[in-house]
Protein backbone atom coordinates (compact mmCIF):
# COMPACT_ATOMS: atom_id res chain seq x y z
CA UNK A 1 0.00 0.00 0.00
CA UNK A 2 1.49 3.59 -0.63
CA UNK A 3 1.93 5.89 2.17
CA UNK A 4 1.53 9.31 2.17
CA UNK A 5 5.64 10.34 1.73
CA UNK A 6 5.05 8.63 -1.88
CA UNK A 7 3.02 11.54 -2.73
CA UNK A 8 4.47 14.79 -3.73
CA UNK A 9 2.95 17.66 -1.84
CA UNK A 10 1.42 20.02 -3.99
CA UNK A 11 0.80 21.87 -1.15
CA UNK A 12 4.20 22.33 0.20
CA UNK A 13 4.87 26.21 -0.01
CA UNK A 14 8.99 26.74 -0.34
CA UNK A 15 9.58 28.98 3.23
CA UNK A 16 10.36 32.51 1.76
CA UNK A 17 13.59 33.11 3.30
CA UNK A 18 14.70 30.01 1.04
CA UNK A 19 16.47 30.40 -2.19
CA UNK A 20 15.38 28.19 -5.43
CA UNK A 21 18.84 26.20 -4.64
CA UNK A 22 17.09 25.14 -0.83
CA UNK A 23 20.13 27.10 0.89
CA UNK A 24 18.89 30.66 3.10
CA UNK A 25 19.18 34.19 2.29
CA UNK A 26 21.75 35.69 4.43
CA UNK A 27 20.51 38.83 6.88
CA UNK A 28 22.93 41.54 8.23
CA UNK A 29 20.66 42.76 11.24
CA UNK A 30 21.38 46.42 12.53
CA UNK A 31 19.82 48.25 15.43
CA UNK A 32 21.27 48.88 18.49
CA UNK A 33 18.19 47.78 21.29
CA UNK A 34 18.75 44.11 21.54
CA UNK A 35 14.91 43.63 21.74
CA UNK A 36 14.45 44.51 17.92
CA UNK A 37 17.27 42.66 17.06
CA UNK A 38 15.85 39.70 18.62
CA UNK A 39 12.17 40.58 17.19
CA UNK A 40 13.63 40.85 13.44
CA UNK A 41 15.32 37.73 13.87
CA UNK A 42 12.53 35.93 15.31
CA UNK A 43 10.20 37.22 12.66
CA UNK A 44 12.99 36.20 9.98
CA UNK A 45 13.93 33.22 11.09
CA UNK A 46 10.16 31.90 10.98
CA UNK A 47 10.31 32.22 7.34
CA UNK A 48 13.68 29.94 7.06
CA UNK A 49 15.83 32.89 6.90
CA UNK A 50 19.45 32.88 8.27
CA UNK A 51 20.61 35.96 10.25
CA UNK A 52 24.34 35.47 9.60
CA UNK A 53 25.44 38.38 12.15
CA UNK A 54 24.09 41.53 14.00
CA UNK A 55 25.68 44.95 14.71
CA UNK A 56 24.93 47.74 16.92
CA UNK A 57 26.18 50.73 15.15
CA UNK A 58 26.59 51.80 12.01
CA UNK A 59 30.44 51.40 12.08
CA UNK A 60 30.07 47.91 12.82
CA UNK A 61 27.41 47.42 10.12
CA UNK A 62 29.84 48.65 7.97
CA UNK A 63 33.08 46.70 8.68
CA UNK A 64 30.57 43.59 9.08
CA UNK A 65 29.22 44.21 5.65
CA UNK A 66 32.85 44.78 4.01
CA UNK A 67 34.07 41.23 5.63
CA UNK A 68 31.45 38.93 4.97
CA UNK A 69 30.88 40.26 1.42
CA UNK A 70 29.91 39.01 -1.45
CA UNK A 71 28.11 36.54 1.57
CA UNK A 72 25.20 38.89 2.56
CA UNK A 73 22.00 38.60 0.69
CA UNK A 74 20.11 41.93 2.80
CA UNK A 75 20.68 43.97 5.41
CA UNK A 76 17.95 45.47 7.81
CA UNK A 77 19.24 48.33 9.08
CA UNK A 78 18.24 50.86 11.69
CA UNK A 79 18.28 54.77 11.63
CA UNK A 80 19.18 56.39 15.11
CA UNK A 81 22.27 54.36 16.12
CA UNK A 82 25.69 55.41 18.10
CA UNK A 83 28.59 56.52 16.28
CA UNK A 84 27.27 56.18 12.70
CA UNK A 85 23.52 56.55 11.50
CA UNK A 86 21.74 53.91 9.24
CA UNK A 87 21.44 56.58 6.74
CA UNK A 88 25.18 57.49 6.18
CA UNK A 89 25.82 53.58 6.79
CA UNK A 90 23.27 52.43 4.15
CA UNK A 91 25.16 55.39 2.16
CA UNK A 92 28.69 53.72 2.51
CA UNK A 93 27.63 50.47 2.04
CA UNK A 94 26.03 51.26 -1.32
CA UNK A 95 29.24 53.20 -2.46
CA UNK A 96 30.86 49.56 -1.50
CA UNK A 97 28.28 47.42 -3.32
CA UNK A 98 26.24 49.41 -5.60
CA UNK A 99 23.71 46.35 -5.59
CA UNK A 100 23.74 45.69 -2.00
CA UNK A 101 20.13 45.12 -0.61
CA UNK A 102 19.04 47.14 2.61
CA UNK A 103 15.83 48.28 4.26
CA UNK A 104 15.29 50.54 5.50
CA UNK A 105 13.61 49.69 9.42
CA UNK A 106 13.09 52.89 11.92
CA UNK A 107 10.56 54.06 14.60
CA UNK A 108 10.64 57.36 12.36
CA UNK A 109 8.43 57.59 9.48
CA UNK A 110 9.17 61.26 8.74
CA UNK A 111 8.94 62.07 4.79
CA UNK A 112 12.15 63.25 3.79
CA UNK A 113 14.20 60.73 6.06
CA UNK A 114 11.83 57.99 4.03
CA UNK A 115 12.38 60.23 0.46
CA UNK A 116 16.73 60.08 0.88
CA UNK A 117 16.72 56.79 2.41
CA UNK A 118 15.15 55.11 -0.95
CA UNK A 119 17.04 58.12 -2.78
CA UNK A 120 20.35 56.39 -1.57
CA UNK A 121 19.46 53.27 -2.77
CA UNK A 122 17.48 51.55 0.29
CA UNK A 123 15.35 49.03 -1.26
CA UNK A 124 12.45 49.43 1.28
CA UNK A 125 11.41 51.57 4.24
CA UNK A 126 9.24 49.73 7.46
CA UNK A 127 8.58 51.98 10.25
CA UNK A 128 8.10 50.48 13.14
CA UNK A 129 6.37 49.08 15.38
CA UNK A 130 7.28 45.65 13.87
CA UNK A 131 4.55 43.36 12.08
CA UNK A 132 5.62 39.90 11.31
CA UNK A 133 3.80 40.22 7.57
CA UNK A 134 4.82 43.79 7.03
CA UNK A 135 8.29 42.63 7.53
CA UNK A 136 8.22 39.78 5.81
CA UNK A 137 6.61 41.00 2.89
CA UNK A 138 9.10 44.27 2.37
CA UNK A 139 12.19 41.78 2.64
CA UNK A 140 10.80 39.43 0.21
CA UNK A 141 9.96 42.30 -2.42
CA UNK A 142 13.20 43.67 -1.67
CA UNK A 143 15.29 40.44 -2.95
CA UNK A 144 13.14 40.49 -5.97
CA UNK B 1 2.27 74.25 26.57
CA UNK B 2 0.57 74.75 23.22
CA UNK B 3 -2.15 71.95 22.02
CA UNK B 4 -0.27 71.00 18.97
CA UNK B 5 2.32 69.55 20.63
CA UNK B 6 -0.04 67.82 22.99
CA UNK B 7 -2.17 66.03 20.64
CA UNK B 8 0.87 63.69 18.70
CA UNK B 9 1.58 62.68 22.13
CA UNK B 10 -1.20 61.51 23.50
CA UNK B 11 -2.42 59.82 20.34
CA UNK B 12 1.04 58.46 19.50
CA UNK B 13 1.33 56.75 23.63
CA UNK B 14 -2.52 55.44 23.06
CA UNK B 15 -1.54 54.10 19.24
CA UNK B 16 1.53 52.20 20.34
CA UNK B 17 0.38 50.70 23.26
CA UNK B 18 -2.91 49.09 22.04
CA UNK B 19 -0.52 47.71 19.22
CA UNK B 20 2.29 46.34 21.17
CA UNK B 21 0.25 44.92 24.19
CA UNK B 22 -2.60 43.56 21.83
CA UNK B 23 -5.47 44.97 23.95
CA UNK B 24 -7.63 48.03 24.90
CA UNK B 25 -5.88 50.65 26.15
CA UNK B 26 -7.56 53.45 28.42
CA UNK B 27 -6.74 56.98 28.43
CA UNK B 28 -7.40 58.63 31.76
CA UNK B 29 -8.18 62.99 32.02
CA UNK B 30 -5.13 64.44 30.83
CA UNK B 31 -3.90 67.48 33.81
CA UNK B 32 -1.32 69.89 33.64
CA UNK B 33 1.72 70.10 36.47
CA UNK B 34 3.87 72.47 37.39
CA UNK B 35 5.35 71.64 40.84
CA UNK B 36 7.93 67.99 41.21
CA UNK B 37 6.59 64.78 39.82
CA UNK B 38 7.42 61.40 42.11
CA UNK B 39 9.06 59.09 39.52
CA UNK B 40 7.13 55.72 39.86
CA UNK B 41 10.52 53.45 39.98
CA UNK B 42 10.99 53.03 36.23
CA UNK B 43 11.05 56.40 33.85
CA UNK B 44 12.72 56.48 30.31
CA UNK B 45 13.47 59.54 29.11
CA UNK B 46 13.45 60.91 25.60
CA UNK B 47 15.37 64.72 24.98
CA UNK B 48 13.52 67.19 22.23
CA UNK B 49 16.29 69.52 20.71
CA UNK B 50 15.17 71.86 17.96
CA UNK B 51 12.35 74.53 17.00
CA UNK B 52 10.94 72.75 20.45
CA UNK B 53 12.73 71.72 23.13
CA UNK B 54 12.24 69.95 26.07
CA UNK B 55 11.75 65.72 27.06
CA UNK B 56 9.22 62.93 27.43
CA UNK B 57 9.23 60.61 30.07
CA UNK B 58 7.58 57.38 30.66
CA UNK B 59 7.04 56.35 34.10
CA UNK B 60 5.67 53.11 35.67
CA UNK B 61 6.46 50.70 38.23
CA UNK B 62 9.05 48.39 37.76
CA UNK B 63 6.44 45.35 38.07
CA UNK B 64 4.44 46.88 35.34
CA UNK B 65 7.51 47.76 33.35
CA UNK B 66 7.95 43.44 33.49
CA UNK B 67 4.69 42.89 32.61
CA UNK B 68 5.16 44.86 29.33
CA UNK B 69 8.12 43.76 28.61
CA UNK B 70 7.39 40.43 28.96
CA UNK B 71 4.19 40.81 26.98
CA UNK B 72 6.47 42.72 24.08
CA UNK B 73 8.92 40.03 23.87
CA UNK B 74 6.34 36.89 24.23
CA UNK B 75 7.96 35.13 26.87
CA UNK B 76 7.74 35.92 31.13
CA UNK B 77 11.03 38.08 31.82
CA UNK B 78 11.37 37.61 35.49
CA UNK B 79 14.50 39.52 35.90
CA UNK B 80 14.88 43.32 35.28
CA UNK B 81 17.59 42.83 32.96
CA UNK B 82 19.59 43.87 29.75
CA UNK B 83 16.17 42.87 27.52
CA UNK B 84 13.76 43.86 29.56
CA UNK B 85 15.17 47.62 29.77
CA UNK B 86 16.24 47.13 26.43
CA UNK B 87 12.13 46.36 25.48
CA UNK B 88 11.00 49.70 27.82
CA UNK B 89 13.52 51.31 26.15
CA UNK B 90 12.21 50.72 22.85
CA UNK B 91 8.62 51.05 24.04
CA UNK B 92 9.35 54.52 24.93
CA UNK B 93 11.54 55.31 21.35
CA UNK B 94 8.20 53.92 19.70
CA UNK B 95 5.62 56.11 21.48
CA UNK B 96 8.20 59.25 20.92
CA UNK B 97 9.09 58.71 17.28
CA UNK B 98 5.28 58.22 16.57
CA UNK B 99 4.69 61.54 17.98
CA UNK B 100 7.97 63.56 16.44
CA UNK B 101 6.88 62.42 12.73
CA UNK B 102 3.38 63.81 13.19
CA UNK B 103 5.05 67.28 14.37
CA UNK B 104 7.09 67.44 11.76
CA UNK B 105 4.26 66.40 9.47
CA UNK B 106 2.75 70.09 10.87
CA UNK B 107 5.78 71.78 10.40
CA UNK B 108 7.92 71.28 13.77
CA UNK B 109 11.41 70.52 13.07
CA UNK B 110 13.42 68.85 16.05
CA UNK B 111 15.32 65.96 16.94
CA UNK B 112 15.04 63.18 19.48
CA UNK B 113 17.64 61.87 21.73
CA UNK B 114 18.05 58.33 22.13
CA UNK B 115 15.96 57.06 25.35
CA UNK B 116 17.87 56.58 28.45
CA UNK B 117 16.19 54.40 31.22
CA UNK B 118 16.50 55.62 34.90
CA UNK B 119 15.41 53.02 37.79
CA UNK B 120 15.24 53.83 41.35
CA UNK B 121 12.91 53.76 44.34
CA UNK B 122 11.79 57.51 45.74
CA UNK B 123 12.56 60.31 42.96
CA UNK B 124 10.99 62.57 41.94
CA UNK B 125 11.30 65.13 38.61
CA UNK B 126 11.80 68.44 38.24
CA UNK B 127 12.30 70.55 35.53
CA UNK B 128 13.56 74.11 35.92
CA UNK B 129 11.79 76.13 33.36
CA UNK B 130 9.98 78.33 35.91
CA UNK B 131 6.74 79.40 34.42
CA UNK B 132 7.89 78.99 30.59
CA UNK B 133 6.36 75.46 30.86
CA UNK B 134 4.34 73.21 32.64
CA UNK B 135 4.57 69.49 32.48
CA UNK B 136 1.42 67.36 30.85
CA UNK B 137 0.31 63.95 32.56
CA UNK B 138 -1.01 61.30 30.02
CA UNK B 139 -2.17 58.63 32.32
CA UNK B 140 -2.90 55.27 30.07
CA UNK B 141 -4.48 52.04 31.92
CA UNK B 142 -3.51 49.01 30.79
CA UNK B 143 -4.07 45.62 32.09
CA UNK B 144 -0.23 45.48 33.31
CA UNK B 145 -0.86 48.69 35.63
CA UNK B 146 -0.76 52.18 34.94
CA UNK B 147 1.64 54.12 32.41
CA UNK B 148 1.95 58.04 32.98
CA UNK B 149 3.60 59.87 29.81
CA UNK B 150 4.78 63.13 31.30
CA UNK B 151 5.58 65.69 28.67
CA UNK B 152 7.58 69.07 29.10
CA UNK B 153 8.03 71.15 26.41
CA UNK B 154 8.63 74.54 24.65
CA UNK B 155 9.15 76.36 21.78
CA UNK B 156 12.91 77.68 21.66
CA UNK B 157 13.68 80.89 22.59
CA UNK B 158 15.34 82.65 19.32
CA UNK B 159 17.06 85.60 21.36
Amino acid sequence: MKTKSDFPNLNERKPDGVKDDGTPYRVLVVDDSVFVTKQITQILASEGFEVVATAADGEEALNTYKDKYPNIDLVTMDITMPKMDGVTCLEKIMEFDKNAKVVMISALGKQELVKRSLLLGAKNYIVKPLDRKKVLERVVTSLE
Amino acid sequence: MRVEYINPFVEAAYNILREVLSEEVKRGILYLKSSTNPVKGVAAIVGLAGEVEGRVLFDMTKSTALKIASKMNDEDLLDWDDLARATITELANLITAQAVTKLHDLGFRFDLTPPALITGENMEMYDDYKDETETLIVPMETSFGPVEINVAIRERNRN
